[in-house]
């Protein structure tokens, strides 16, 4: 019997028995359900394991049977894998090791069982829930819109380790696996009937029937021609292939350097899957079952597992926003301002399903916008082959109109005009006439305050700030400003909205640059000082690079735009004082034609294959110039945004720790696998920190950014931790 | 005729249109369904009705896609309009437009819907090409065919010339009952009426200097709504949305005009290229509803719906129709043709539109063909399309009706007149006529 001696059991696990429920269906077949009263969606947590091996004890006495089928709750609800906040929670290797080899073994046994088995699966089956169908003999899925199969483990820098990695390369081969093992992509349907993820499509209403008839052996699988294991010529010689060891090494090594490439060696997880899934094969399921356990049981132990885990958990939380006291949906969206950051948001608005009009003054930008859109839209669909009636659809929501006619019947309109306090409030004074009442009205301004924008208006409860980061459909943040007259309803609509649109909202205190440019202020600005006192902007971006970051600062700046970047530093600096002083740099480089990437000229030249520096950066230094070591250059700029980071932390900016950390890497990027600016200074020790903070500003021009936050400090003393919950 | 309470008058209540682009040109790659579900979509927007309460969509088309036999349908739900209110599709060869609007009307006054949005819509660039009926009747042989051998025998049976395609838009403007095309009955009709190809090439070219007029002094601004076309086949998407008409010829002369051939009836004929009106693409939505409705949604009606007729006549003479269904609406409503402040014909054909004007001067014709002692009357040419008509702008068949009901009806607000009329020849051999009347808050 499992019990939380081997597994870790939530504090309300249900009574033995009482998650899995085994099924007669008469003529030789018995049906598993997994169906945990505990939760909506079943888990693969100690309770649940607890009972399917007691299902599975109860199939082994038996000798009547023919086949059985496992299956879930319905057809589009089967399980979504392991226990994250299990994984969250766990330390020990040992106890880690010894969870894994316990559901191992209990998978072994169902495996083992000399029943046909036929898993009969749809909706989410992610992970876990996949490595349990895989030990079935075949795998029906659900021809659903919202099935998605796969393993996305390494997503959360941990290894598919109830035997992803030795049964899935048994089933597809090994190239196949490791695509679907390094991507952590959840397929659709047809993709996963295509890659031999699965034997067999049913629709909803069929698929008991024709897992029943698989199972009882009244039904055949026709064999694929293509694929793994189909029976062209090319299926044959992939099978041949994929017994052969040098090809299984070849194959391996060069998953090896793709990966290397993309994660510069921060990431050990899917290199820990390639070696497992290469070495699986010939070896007993025992012996692969060990080996999974030994690499789970490190890299769950392991803080980038951790921080990773940590990351998905706060993206969940956020999006739970969405379904707070209040939360209203929203049909119909307007959008002031067709520049690139409203005609972002009205393509993003109309590609999920929202109705979206888009104004400004001009016929011809709006034009331009809608042109963008329909190439996004058809570059998309091309991409996920959505089909021809979807595109009509994000094609025809996307309305656009010369003034504010047709704004009335909008739930809620998103302001994206110029970052001016007189024109965004003029634009606010029309809209709340031309605006029904109660509709929310949104501004995602970066650098001015929402009090301010919503002072002069009727109904300021209803103006909150609703901040998206450039590009639009690739940031999967949204800074939710909450002004301190905005209604707390209006909030959690708005967060509704964000989650509605693929984004992640993290409501937001009014304080210039909000959270996410606030921190990334100094850090903007202290590169922009180094540049001053000679240092190299490749060198410096290589090494934020290393760091983990997305990109380097001087790359960054470029994307951003000198004049926006300059401009966010002057409100910065009003804002904040001193610690936010700008250096000169930015306004020696600025320039009509010097503006960063959209002009082809900043720090660095563009338009060649590769950004190459400018030719006249020497000349536009001022400062003495001289040499700095790899840790000043890192710590001046990774310190400096976790300074202001703690600092934002403490004046309740956002709520939590957590929320924090969360933001700042869908924000900035901030290396995902450090879990963020607080979680980074925890790791190095708050007290080595806060002494070499002091270094720091002996010797700094603006001292006042790196002296150590009082919230820090205290910290450091008392040996604590940020506050996460 | 019963009065009608005036809540109860049915009034366009709303109305905008795409600008006609020349077959093959800007709206090449459009679909019916999308340029009507556009323009739709802007009439519910700008109005600011909930789509929901709409009772129901009817969509005029003469030849709808292929594939969206229930155009309607598809232009509804492509509108944003939920999909528990029903759609339709009507047709009435060049008067589809009207007919929308007028069974719309019919459904308002019969208590069946209140409030009705009507489209009238005609993508003429994607008319299809046709395989002749021996390439069909092999093509579904071959679908049945059982055994190799059986198809390989088939196969032997195909020629080259059933590659041929038949034209959908050609054959489309012929009469299958009297086998002439729709410019050689306007030949005939000219003919008949002693006109001179003078005198066609003199009306086309007034035509498109008053529509170069109205659109230089921004008339159909308010009529029309920029679409930024979808990329028509093998050509990189527009830069730029497509807001004026784009057939009108600037300065166009008589001198040019009479060098054209004519087309039908060579060397002699009066119908040209540049006096007929030209193949179009354009889609137009009305809102029919009933006045009292109409103010309660906050809207300020454009034109009541005064009286609405259809006529029959000589297939062959279609040209003629207007007169006919005019008639009827003179003599069901009282009024005089002089008591009409501007009058909507569509301009088929210029010598079409001349043999009308003759038709309502004769005496004979009154007689012998409307039963009247005498003439209805002259026509004014000052009176008759002020704006120009379908020889500049352009006549996309399923949309044209919807559009003149649209520029007569902001013609009464633009020259502060009591009535206007909108009259149109149909293929087949009808005519039809509305009178529109102000509608005052």
């Amino acid at each position: 019997m499992i019990d939380d001696t081997l597994i870790p059991f939530p504090p309300d696990a249900p009574e033995a028995g009482s998650c899995v429920r085994l099924e007669e269906l008469g003529e030789g077949l018995a049906k598993i359900v997994l169906e945990p009263p505990h939760r909506s969606l079943a888990v693969l947590d100690g309770p649940l394991l607890r009972d399917f091996s007691m299902a599975v004890d109860a199939l082994e006495r038996r000798s009547d049977l023919k086949g059985v089928i496992l299956t879930g709750r319905s057809p589009t609800s089967f399980a979504a894998g392991a226990d994250i906040d299990a994984i969250a929670n766990l330390t020990d290797q040992g106890q880690i090791r010894k969870l894994v080899t316990t559901v191992h073994a209990v998978f072994a046994r169902f495996a083992a069982l000399p029943l046909r088995k036929v898993a009969a699966v749809g909706g989410p089956v992610p992970g876990g829930a996949f490595e349990l169908t895989l030990c079935c003999d075949l795998i029906v899925l659900t021809n659903a819109k919202e099935t998605r199969i796969g393993l996305p483990e390494t997503q959360l820098g941990i290894v598919p380790g109830f035997g992803g990695c030795h049964r899935l390369p048994a089933r597809v081969g090994l190239p196949t696996a490791l695509q679907a093992i390094l991507t952590g992509r959840l397929f659709p349907a047809k993709q996963a009937l295509k890659l031999g993820l699965v034997d067999r499509l049913a629709q909803v209403e069929d698929l008991e029937r024709i897992a029943s008839e698989l199972a009882l052996g009244q039904q055949r699988i026709r064999r694929p021609r293509r694929g793994f294991r189909g029976t062209s010529w090319s299926s044959r010689l992939q099978r041949v292939l994929d017994a052969v060891g040098p090809f299984r090494s070849f194959v391996a090594s060069k998953a090896r350097k793709s990966v290397l490439q993309k994660t510069r060696g921060h990431y050990p997880a899917p290199l820990s899957a390639i070696d497992l899934a290469k070495t699986s094969r010939g070896r007993s399921a025992t012996e692969a079952a060990d080996r999974e356990a030994d690499a789970t049981a490190v890299l769950v132990a392991g803080r980038v597992a951790k921080n990773l885990v940590s990351i998905f958990l706060g993206s969940e939380a956020a999006k739970k926003l969405g379904r707070q006291e209040g939360a209203e949906d929203v049909g119909r969206i307007g959008v002031i301002g067709a520049g690139v950051m409203g005609a972002g948001i009205a393509s993003l608005g109309a590609g999920r399903g929202v109705d979206v009009r888009l104004s400004d003054l001009d016929q011809s930008v709006l034009d331009q916008a809608e042109l963008r859109h329909r190439k996004e839209t058809l570059k998309r669909a091309k991409k996920r082959r959505t089909e021809t009636s979807e595109v009509d659809r994000a094609i025809d929501r996307f309305e656009t109109g010369v003034g504010l006619g047709g704004f009335a019947g909008c739930d809620l309109v998103v302001e994206a005009v110029a970052e001016r306090l007189e024109v965004k409030r003029a634009v606010f004074s029309e809209l709340a006439e031309a605006c029904r009442e109660g509709a929310i009205l949104a501004t995602n301004t970066s650098s001015l305050s929402v009090d301010a924008i919503a002072s002069k208006l009727p109904d300021p409860g209803r103006i909150v700030g609703l901040h998206f980061f450039n590009p639009v459909a690739k940031m999967p943040l949204v800074e939710v400003v909450r002004g301190s007259r905005t209604r707390p309803e209006v909030v959690a609509t708005v967060c509704r909205l964000a989650v509605r649109l693929g984004k992640t909202p993290v409501p937001v205190a009014d304080v210039p640059g909000f959270l996410v440019n606030r921190v990334l202020g100094p850090y903007l600005d202290e590169a922009a000082r180094l540049f001053d006192e000679g240092a190299d902007i490749q060198r410096v971006d290589r090494l934020m690079l290393e760091f983990g970051m997305p990109m380097g600062p001087f790359a960054l700046l470029d994307e951003v735009g000198l004049d926006v970047a300059a401009h966010a530093g002057r409100s910065m600096f009003e804002g904040y004082g001193e610690r936010m002083q700008t250096s000169l740099v930015l306004g020696r480089l600025l320039a009509p034609e010097r503006m960063g990437r959209k002009t082809g000229l900043g720090f660095f030249k563009h338009g060649g294959s590769k950004p190459v520096p400018a030719s006249d950066l020497n000349g536009l230094r001022e400062l003495p110039s001289r040499s700095h070591d790899d840790d000043e250059i890192v710590d001046r700029l990774v310190l400096a945004l976790c300074a202001e980071a703690v600092r934002a932390l403490d004046e309740s900016v956002v709520e939590t720790a957590d929320q924090l950390d969360l933001a700042v890497i869908l924000g900035t990027g901030f290396a995902p696998f450090r879990g963020g600016p607080l979680r980074y200074l925890e790791r190095r020790g708050l007290s080595s920190v806060v002494s070499r903070l002091k270094f720091l500003a002996e010797s700094s021009a603006t001292p006042g950014r790196f002296l150590p936050p009082k919230a820090m400090v205290g910290l450091a003393e008392s040996g604590g931790r940020f506050e996460r919950v | 005729m019963v009065p009608v309470p005036r809540d109860q008058e049915i009034v366009l209540a709303a109305g905008l249109r795409t600008a006609w682009a020349k077959a093959g040109g800007e709206f090449e790659g459009e679909d019916a369904a999308h340029l009507g579900g556009r323009v739709a979509r802007e009439v519910l927007a700008r109005t600011g009705l909930d789509p929901s309460r709409i009772d129901e969509v009817v969509a005029g088309c003469v030849g709808p896609p292929h594939d969206q036999a229930n155009v309607g349908r598809v232009i509804a739900l492509r509108a944003g309009v939920p999909q528990q209110v029903p759609a339709r599709t009507v047709a009435r060869n060049c008067a589809s437009g009207i007919e929308a609007v007028a069974s719309a009307a019919q459904s308002v006054r019969a208590g069946d819907a209140e409030m009705v949005l009507t489209v009238g819509v005609e993508v003429m660039s994607a008319y299809p090409l046709i395989f002749g009926d021996a390439f069909r009747h092999l093509i579904g042989k071959l679908h049945r065919a059982k055994t190799l051998g059986q198809r390989i025998r088939l196969l032997t049976k195909f020629r080259l010339g059933f590659l041929a395609p038949r034209i959908a838009l050609m054959e489309g403007l012929t009469d299958p009952t009297c086998g002439l095309n729709m410019g050689q009955t306007a030949e005939r009709i000219g003919r008949e009426f002693g006109l001179s190809r003078e005198a066609a090439d003199c009306y086309a070219c007034e035509s498109h200097r008053r529509a170069q007029v109205a659109r230089d002094r921004g008339r159909f601004k308010r009529e029309i709504l920029p679409v930024l076309p979808l990329p028509g086949y093998g050509k990189k998407p527009a830069r730029a949305s497509l807001g004026v008409d784009d057939s009108i010829r600037d300065g166009q002369t008589v001198e040019a005009l009479s060098k054209l051939r004519p087309v039908f009836e060579k060397p002699d004929g009066r119908v040209t290229v540049g006096n007929a009106c030209g193949i179009t693409d354009g889609a137009c939505a009305l809102i029919v509803t009933t006045r009292g409705r109409a103010l309660a949604e906050g809207l300020s009606p454009l034109a009541t719906l005064r009286s609405v007729r259809w006529a029959g006549c000589d297939p062959s003479r279609m040209g003629l129709g207007p007169v006919y269904a005019t008639a009827k609406v003179l003599q069901a409503t009282g009024l005089e043709l002089e008591d009409l402040g501007a009058i909507e014909l569509n301009e088929a054909f210029a010598s079409q539109v001349l043999a009308v004007g003759k038709a309502f001067a004769s005496r004979k014709f009154a007689q012998e063909h409307l039963g009247l002692d005498e003439a209805l009357g002259e026509l004014d040419p000052i009176r008759l399309n002020p704006n120009g008509g379908a020889i500049a702008l352009g006549h996309p068949v399923g949309a044209t009706g919807s559009r003149l009901l649209l520029t007569a009806a902001h013609e009464l607000a633009e020259q502060d007149l009591e009535h206007s009329l909108v009259t149109l020849c149909i293929g087949g051999g009808q005519g039809g006529a509305v009178l529109l009347e102000r509608c005052d808050g």
